[in-house]
């Protein structure tokens, strides 16, 4: 569940984190710290502790929401979230920035899904979420990439600029993870990991714990937001509530069929942590343009 | 300088056994990386301040971000700050103005 490696049993993984915590291995420390306790604990009630993170919640969904709620809308929100209740231009052009790299892998992770999988709803949710991600439906409908890059440009910066910008060294760090589970892992993990992150946008979290929204919805009728904005903005509020709780659905019925729930928890373990980094990335790269 | 006893002199944790000496001082930290950071934001205090040792820094907050307060006799600097997480650099330190 820490580092990829699996265990019979969480007595086991609890021998095998407490070496490596012994060791003051940087990892397996920050991730008890992190998921865990910061309070040093034997093998027996960590082997108690590890066995409650990981099936306390009643079902693989419920769980991946409540991890993702404690990371990023507990009782110290990420500083992206914070920082996006009312967005300034640089945090926005931040985002845009970065998170078009985001998108791209997006697409390479859930092709990557299509071309392991041999089910047809997962085929089917994954092209349509593609579609709505990246390729968009004409004029009427267009994904939530070109969405992204309108944003930039209503906020005066090109797409041009957008497109031929790299990724800070975070968001790489990031793009390297789930391009390397795209490659090597399982599609529920890919699936788990990829579509998890989709609960940044799901309002629906507030009412299970979560402390605020991705954004204050009163920006979608704030006359001084430009229109591309909200629509950005508007995309994945109204979106990602369906497209979250759907592939939740997907992973939590395949992951039980395939008896892969510990992996997965890995996977989207992991995930979280590159997302942070992500997250930060944006913060970072919009400081660029703090007095541009 | 006051640091806790029995728990990373930066995160708080009880996890691990470093040992790093910081302004000649043996601490406990969970890990390389923490002792890395808390002797960053220690030089980074005194190059700012000009002092020449540190009484206390009282720590509030986790890896995204901290609100910190370095104490030197009654003198008290504040500060905000955030390490890189597999590293230990600094890579955000922002003063606090004092009210």
């Amino acid at each position: 569940m820490v580092c990829g490696r699996s265990s019979d049993t969480y007595s086991a993984l609890a021998e095998h984190i407490l070496k490596w915590a012994a060791s003051s291995d940087p990892g397996h420390v920050m991730w008890l710290n992190r998921n865990i306790t910061k309070q040093k604990v034997g093998e027996e009630e960590l082997s108690g502790l590890l066995e409650a993170f990981a099936t306390d919640a009643t079902t693989l969904a419920s769980w991946m929401k409540q991890t993702f709620i404690e990371r990023f809308y507990g009782p110290r929100p990420h500083p992206f979230v914070r920082a996006l209740q009312r967005p300034t231009r640089a945090t926005l052009l931040g985002y845009v920035v970065e998170h078009q790299h985001f998108l791209r892998q997006w697409v390479r992770s859930a092709a990557s899904v299509i071309a392991k999988t041999d089910r047809r709803d997962v085929t089917s949710y994954e092209i349509d979420n593609i579609v709505t991600e990246f390729g968009g439906q004409g004029s009427d409908a267009p994904a939530h990439y070109e969405l992204l890059l309108r944003m930039g440009e209503a906020l005066g910066l090109p797409r041009e600029d957008v497109l031929s910008t790299s990724p800070l060294p975070r968001t790489k760090q990031a793009l390297n993870f789930w391009a390397k589970l795209a490659e090597r892992g399982h599609w529920v993990e890919i699936m788990a990991a990829m579509h998890g992150l989709e609960l940044i946008a799901n309002r629906d979290l507030v009412e299970e714990g979560a402390s605020m929204r991705y954004f204050d919805p009163a920006i979608l009728k704030d006359e001084a937001v430009p229109e591309a904005v909200k629509d950005f903005l508007r995309e994945g509020y109204e979106a990602d509530v369906a497209h979250s709780e759907e592939a939740l659905a997907l992973v939590e019925k395949y992951a039980k069929e395939f008896g892969l729930q510990d992996r997965v928890r890995a996977a989207y373990l992991q995930s979280l942590d590159a997302f942070d980094l992500h997250l930060n990335a944006r913060l970072e790269r919009g400081r660029d343009y703090e007095s541009a | 300088m006051k640091v806790r006893e029995a728990a990373c002199a930066l995160c708080n944790s009880e996890w691990g056994d470093h040992w790093e000496e910081v302004d000649g001082q043996r601490m406990f930290f969970c890990c390389w990386v923490c002792a890395r950071a808390f002797d960053h934001m220690v030089q980074e205090v005194k190059r700012r301040t000009g002092w020449e040792a540190l009484d206390e820094v009282k720590i509030e907050g986790d890896y995204r971000g901290r609100e910190c307060a370095a104490i030197r006799g009654a003198e008290a600097y504040r500060f905000r700050l955030r390490f890189d997480p597999e590293t230990g650099e600094l890579l955000v330190f922002e003063p606090i103005a004092s009210v």
